[in-house]
């Protein structure tokens, strides 16, 4: 338990957050999220669908590119194509269950900016784009956030840009899971992750933190998480963020 | 009469300020060779289509061949920022057209309908309408619903890079096909470099693109290179690598060396 990283962590909670049956998407830069699917998949959401970038419909990849997740092994095992303008497609149409998106800045109202640091005419730092996030934000059921640091910088009172806005229900960092108040539409702390201290929560984050009426202690990374985990990805590819 | 011709040929049709699509995703199956054509070329004031777009786009942007970039995503995802187009944009060399990938392939629809228009639903709550124009909104007519729309995006030369192609355009894509097939029908002109040149009579496997939508085919081996082509190659991370650790003598290197074929 002690040796696990924040990798595993994120990792483990994401996949918890899936549910069974869902239609579940993750973009490029996603290590994380396309393990937590086959992890998922291999214990409480079996039935979950996956479908990403690379096209085809339940892959179950058996090795993964560190520097890619919109690589040829994510198709592995794939039976039908369903490429991605039939992923936004399905989005659009309110089939698609959970994306998994993230953002160079995240706000409390869960909104993310990929766009530029500073204006979006005059950039300090022009940023990649939002890739599929500004039309999947608002049209998927359930959109999971997550970041790979936890600081003012990442999680911000304002952000430079909003690149995509809607349904965000978690966002997953290094110290903690916040879930959407659907009182307020505002990030609420929901759970911390193993080794975090609230203080640092509270410390470390631009906007507000207040607990959500779900708060409950991360149940414990159990010995079944960990073995699949080594087991679907065992070149250790949900680090390849944390470099 | 065969359409095959050299990949200089081909590049040599291009006209600066050409907005050209680019097929592939990220660093796979883009076509690379073409691009690195293009920079040898010399070509300026290109517009880019990507859904999602790496070395081909930061390529172009460090040898100052591109005026804009219509994209979802720029960027080499876990290795890191595409620096030279990101150096380009805030320097205000390269204008940004920042879509969603869906709202790139909304654009590249509304040409292939023959329509000036797409609707699309997404960008609810989202700054990049009006900071780019690129959505907008209207009344539907029937319903008197407002509902996002985005301009056509008719690409004056779709180029895609394939597995095999034959003499008469036809061209069959191995693994994810992206979204090459919607940028080929949405072109004006279509220009294919594949792996391998076969005769039209020697097919074992289904062509997805139809020849006849198609004006060149080049043979370029290795043309997605470094990036990856479908099951034949992956992505090589010590070339890319190479590139964003030192992407002026990589630069350098493409202007060097002749075109091989």
């Amino acid at each position: 338990m002690s040796n696990l990283k924040p990798a595993d962590y994120i990792t483990v909670a994401m996949a918890r957050l899936i549910n069974d049956g869902e239609r579940v998407f993750h973009g490029v830069a996603s290590p994380m999220p396309a393990i937590a699917i086959q992890l998922a998949k291999k214990l409480h959401a079996k039935n979950a669908v996956y479908v990403s970038i690379a096209g085809g419909v339940d892959a179950v990849p058996t090795d993964y590119s560190s520097v890619s997740t919109a690589d040829a092994s994510l198709a592995e095992g794939a039976l039908a194509p369903f490429t991605l303008a039939d992923i936004f497609d399905l989005s659009a149409r309110g089939a698609l269950d959970v994306a998994f998106l993230s953002g160079a800045q995240i706000d409390g109202a869960g909104r993310l900016n990929l766009s530029a640091i500073g204006s979006f005419e005059k950039p300090k730092v022009r940023l990649p784009g939002g890739a599929g996030s500004a039309a999947l934000l608002p049209t998927v059921k359930r959109g999971i956030l997550w970041k790979t640091t936890h600081d003012k910088r990442a999680l911000v009172d304002k952000l430079d840009v909003v690149t995509a806005s809607g349904n965000t229900e978690f966002v997953v960092t290094p110290l903690a899971i916040f879930k959407k108040s659907e009182q307020d539409n505002q990030l609420k702390l929901y759970s911390l992750l193993p080794t975090a201290k609230i203080e640092d929560v509270i410390e470390n984050t631009g906007f507000p933190i207040e607990k959500h009426q779900e708060f409950h202690e991360f149940p414990r990374v159990t010995d079944e998480e960990i073995q699949y985990l080594e087991e679907i990805d065992p070149k250790g590819v949900r680090y390849s963020e944390f470099s | 009469m065969t359409k095959q011709k050299t990949l200089q040929e081909a590049v040599a049709s291009i006209q600066d300020g050409s907005l050209l699509a680019l097929g592939g995703n990220a660093l796979h199956r883009s076509p690379l060779s073409f691009v690195r054509e293009l920079v040898r070329q010399g070509k300026k004031e290109l517009s880019v289509i990507k859904t999602a777009g790496a070395l081909d786009i930061d390529l172009l942007a460090l040898a100052k061949s591109i005026r804009s970039v219509y994209a979802g995503y720029i960027g080499f995802e876990m290795l890191g920022l595409a620096q030279n187009y990101r150096k380009g944009v805030q320097n205000e060399e390269i204008i940004v057209h920042e879509h969603a990938c869906a709202s790139v392939i909304a654009g590249l629809r509304a040409s292939i309908y023959g329509v000036p228009f797409q609707p699309i639903n997404g960008f609810q709550g989202s700054e990049l309408p009006e900071l780019t124009g690129l959505v907008r909104n209207v009344t539907c007519p029937f319903t008197n619903k407002e509902t996002a729309v985005v301009e056509a995006l008719r690409p004056d030369i779709t180029v895609i890079h394939v597995s095999i192609a034959d003499e008469k355009g036809n061209a069959y894509i191995d693994g994810a096909a992206f979204e090459d097939l919607i940028m080929v029908k949405a072109a004006a002109r279509v220009i294919i470099t594949a792996e391998k040149i076969i005769d039209s009579t020697e097919w074992k496997v289904t062509p997805q693109v139809p020849g006849f939508l198609v004006e060149t085919v080049v043979l370029a081996e290795k043309g997605a290179a470094p990036g990856s082509c479908g099951s034949l190659y992956s992505i090589d991370e010590d070339e890319v690598t190479r590139y964003l650790q030192d992407p002026e003598s990589y630069l350098e290197k493409v202007k060097g060396v002749a075109s091989h074929v």
